[in-house]
């Protein structure tokens, strides 16, 4: 609760106030947010357990929902556990639920989900919850909570290394991919329509088939959250024949899904996420996942931390982007 | 389970120009429509003659037919899809690749994709259906009509066919709706049918139930009044004691 | 009738089905022009598939059948334009069951010889007043007795103006009562001087109308000769047997 109304004035001060003044209140108060934070979980286990913790406490069983290929944030690649950057996440909020609930042995359950099941299935209790690539939108809080942001990305293009396509613009009278049922999709379709652009776009069913669509030719470049479009360029023939461009149309940050109403279970999730980022783990887990080779072809996606999350990193939030 | 259901998001706006969400509901069924329509036209054209070239004497023929049964049926369709969409234009002269692949309209080119796909593939069951058809006529029609002289491509013109086509209307029936429901195929190329449509509503609203009961609830007013006009061509082309004539 | 003129001749036909069944022995046979022949012999004596092969509706092994002067299982032979002048009536009558009775008749007159569809209609017609049935004209098949059926079906098969009219067992399927209509119009057309092949144990009309009576038993013509002296004087014990089993049949 604490946290909350720190939050909320830090919100409070980023609408109305000079960012200068901004930030300087934010290193003043951001320590003091996560202590408040970390003292009120160390009260939980004194009151009376509800929601999510009570279910796991009396289950004895957590469940992590993942996905299968949202390269390097959650995916399978040799074995039947997920592995990524948001599975790690996911990993510090395990741990913290142990620490909290007294149950250094508790089970962990993954469970494979959609961008289609992601959100039914937290919503119903079948997963506890879900750290992929799912962007928190405000749509998306009407069904569920979000955690602290743990990633933080650009809406960019993925094109042909020197090629004709420099920035969205363009575009125009080209035909051009991106993944049904994204933000790229929408905000592509918006500014064909409200710039009369006449861009054919196409809606490919996942990110491997939207490269497939541009690497056949069939499209000019793939639009897409930057980070995913880093991983689809380092599973490339030759990855060294791609380049990301143009003006970032969106800014996006990532959370993990969790029920509604819970306050209890949020309050845990976001401590271990803020810790995380205070303890400056967080570069680590970074590292490994977008400046290292990862599995399974030990590709290394070379992609340094943007200015953007490093402020997610120093502000952390669960506000949505367009909320900001 | 605590969703937060709201009827009236087809209502909303869908922040594209001036659609609704209900209008992207309308353009998927359009597409769907339009793509099962055709295929099936592919399919029943294709089909006849497959079905047909299975029943004939000739046995380099009949067996020819009966591996392209074999092939089309056996391997599962979004394969089919895939190779007919990804693969096939690879192999097309280079100017015919790159008009296939980059001056016609995205949507266009799917389109055309899935219904050879969707086409060929139903014309497969299509085939099979209008064979046990054909097996299921006395063999005293064919002799009979034998004995008048007719040729072979008359006497399934004039006894044959029109006697199969009767007996065979439920199961084709449907094959037919298969194809309503098998041309969702079409979304996973880009086209944006009406599943394709519902997918996309359910992931810009969040509201994933109302998206999936209404495109249900369209799919089923669809199919229902397909197996109505059915039945009534069933009823109208009727012929009383068919199957029961005949003998040796 | 022209005694000079052969309509079928058979000449050592051969037939097997399979390897071990020899279902038509060695056979010699002839038709003349406007001869009306009834082949009768027991249940699997061969007399279905012999009459099936005059219009290569079963083919035939070794040997040559003639009809008309063209031989019928050679390969040069145009099979359909044979067919055309071969009418053929079925046990089952085999009417196609989707078209009406005057469709039925016209259906290859208009296909097949490209007669026009009046004319064809017009000759249609002619022939149901003849086999007593045009009130039926617009009935479908499922709604006419088996003796109207058939007799549709011998309009059908003349309809081709053939020259020669098989008969294969065209009573057997009918109820007792509806023998005498299809029989009647049987006759009628053999007065006309119609050559007719009958297989038959309808030894009434044999007696009354046949020309010849050919008795066939294990795929071999046993008696080749004229109906009185069949009935009367059969010359071997099988032919003796066959005509006790069918003529008293609560003797045996």
């Amino acid at each position: 609760m604490l946290l909350h109304s720190v939050l909320h004035i830090l919100k409070k001060k980023l609408k109305n106030q000079n960012p200068h003044i901004l930030e300087h209140d934010m290193k003043v108060l951001l320590p003091l947010a996560i202590a408040m934070s970390l003292l009120t979980t160390a009260h939980v286990g004194a009151e009376e357990l509800s929601g999510t913790l009570k279910k796991v406490k009396e289950s004895g069983v957590i469940v992590l929902g993942h996905r299968d290929s949202s390269i390097p944030f959650s995916y399978l690649a040799n074995d039947a556990k997920p592995i990524g950057y948001s599975v790690d996440i996911s990993n510090k909020i395990v741990e913290a639920v142990k620490k909290e609930l007294k149950m250094p042995n508790l089970q962990v359950r993954y469970n494979l989900v959609t961008s289609q099941t992601r959100i039914p299935l937290v919503q119903n209790g079948t997963v506890d919850v879900e750290c992929g690539s799912t962007t928190n939108n405000i749509e998306r809080q009407k069904q569920a909570a979000f955690s602290l942001g743990i990633f933080e990305i650009g809406t960019r293009l993925l094109t042909k290394k020197g090629g004709a396509i420099k920035d969205f613009p363009d575009l125009a009278g080209k035909n051009v991919v991106t993944t049904a049922g994204t933000t790229s999709e929408r905000i592509l379709k918006k500014m064909n329509e409200d710039k009369k652009m006449n861009m054919n776009i196409i809606s490919a069913k996942d990110h491997g088939e939207s490269f497939l669509m541009l690497e056949s030719n069939r499209a000019v470049a793939f639009m897409m959250d930057d980070a995913l479009l880093a991983g689809e360029m380092a599973k490339a023939k030759k990855p060294s024949e791609w380049d990301i461009v143009g003006k970032p149309q969106s800014y996006e940050i990532y959370g993990c899904l969790l029920r509604k109403d819970d306050p209890q279970f949020k309050k845990i999730v976001d401590s271990a996420i803020a810790s995380t980022y205070k303890s400056g783990e967080i570069n680590t887990i970074y590292k490994r996942w977008f400046e290292s080779p990862v599995p399974p072809k030990g590709l290394n996606l070379n992609f340094p931390m943007s200015d953007d999350f490093k402020e997610l990193i120093a502000k952390p939030t669960d506000k949505s982007a367009e909320q900001m | 389970m605590n969703y937060h259901w709201d009827w009236g998001v087809f209502f909303k706006p869908t922040g594209i120009g001036s659609e609704i969400y209900l209008d992207w509901f309308m353009t998927g069924l359009g597409w769907t429509i339009a793509l099962a329509l055709t295929s099936w036209i592919i399919a029943l054209f294709i089909g006849t003659i497959i079905g047909v070239a299975r029943t004939l004497p000739n046995k380099i023929i009949a067996n020819l037919a009966a591996g392209y049964v074999a092939l089309f049926r056996n391997v599962p369709l979004l394969i089919q899809l895939f190779i007919w969409y990804f693969m096939v234009p690879d192999y097309l002269p280079e100017s015919l690749e790159l008009w296939f692949k980059q001056d016609i309209n995205p949507a266009t080119s799917a389109f055309i994709s899935t219904v050879i796909c969707l086409g060929l593939f139903t014309a497969a069951r299509v085939a099979e259906q209008i064979r046990t058809g054909i097996e299921a006529l006395p063999q005293g029609q064919i002799n009979a009509g034998l004995a008048l002289g007719l040729r072979l491509p008359q006497l399934y013109k004039d006894v044959l066919l029109p006697q199969a086509f009767r007996i065979i209307i439920p199961p084709i029936t449907s094959e037919f709706l298969n194809v309503f429901k098998n041309s969702s195929v079409a979304s996973l190329i880009g086209l944006m049918e009406l599943l394709a449509q519902t997918k996309q509503t359910a992931e810009f609203t969040a509201n994933l139930f109302e998206a999936f009961t209404l495109a249900t609830l369209i799919y089923f007013v669809l199919n229902m009044s397909l197996m109505l006009l059915m039945r009534k061509l069933e009823k109208r082309v009727q012929v009383p004691g068919l199957i029961a004539l005949g003998g040796k | 009738m022209n005694d000079n003129v052969t309509m079928i001749r058979f000449n050592n036909v051969n037939k097997w089905y399979g390897r071990d069944h020899h279902v038509l022995k060695n056979l010699n046979l002839e038709v003349k022009q406007g001869e009306v022949v009834v082949v009768c012999g027991p249940s699997g004596s061969g007399k279905s598939t012999l009459i099936r092969t005059i219009n290569q509706l079963e083919a035939i092994n070794d040997g040559e059948i003639w009809v008309d002067g063209i031989q019928a299982n050679s390969t040069k032979t145009n099979i359909n334009k044979l067919r055309e002048e071969v009418g053929f009536v079925f046990q089952h009558f085999n009417l196609y069951p989707h078209l009406s009775v005057l469709e039925n008749i016209t259906l290859a007159p208009i296909n097949v010889k490209k007669v026009p569809a009046a004319q064809a209609k017009q000759q249609a017609l002619e022939l149901l007043e003849r086999v007593g049935l045009l009130n039926k004209k617009d009935a479908y098949p499922s709604n006419l007795s088996g003796g109207q059926q058939q007799r549709v079906a011998i309009a059908r098969g003349l309809a081709m103006n053939p020259r020669v009219m098989l008969f294969d067992e065209p009573t057997s399927a009918l109820d007792p009562e509806m023998i005498g209509e299809v029989l009647a119009v049987m006759k009628q057309l053999a007065e006309s001087g119609m050559t007719m092949m009958v297989v038959t144990h309808e030894m009434g009309f044999a007696r009354e109308v046949a020309d010849r009576v050919i008795f066939l038993d294990h795929g071999e013509i046993v008696e080749d000769t004229m109906p009185e002296s069949f009935f009367t004087s059969p010359q071997t014990d099988r032919a003796k047997q066959f005509l006790r089993q069918i003529l008293s049949p609560m003797d045996q």
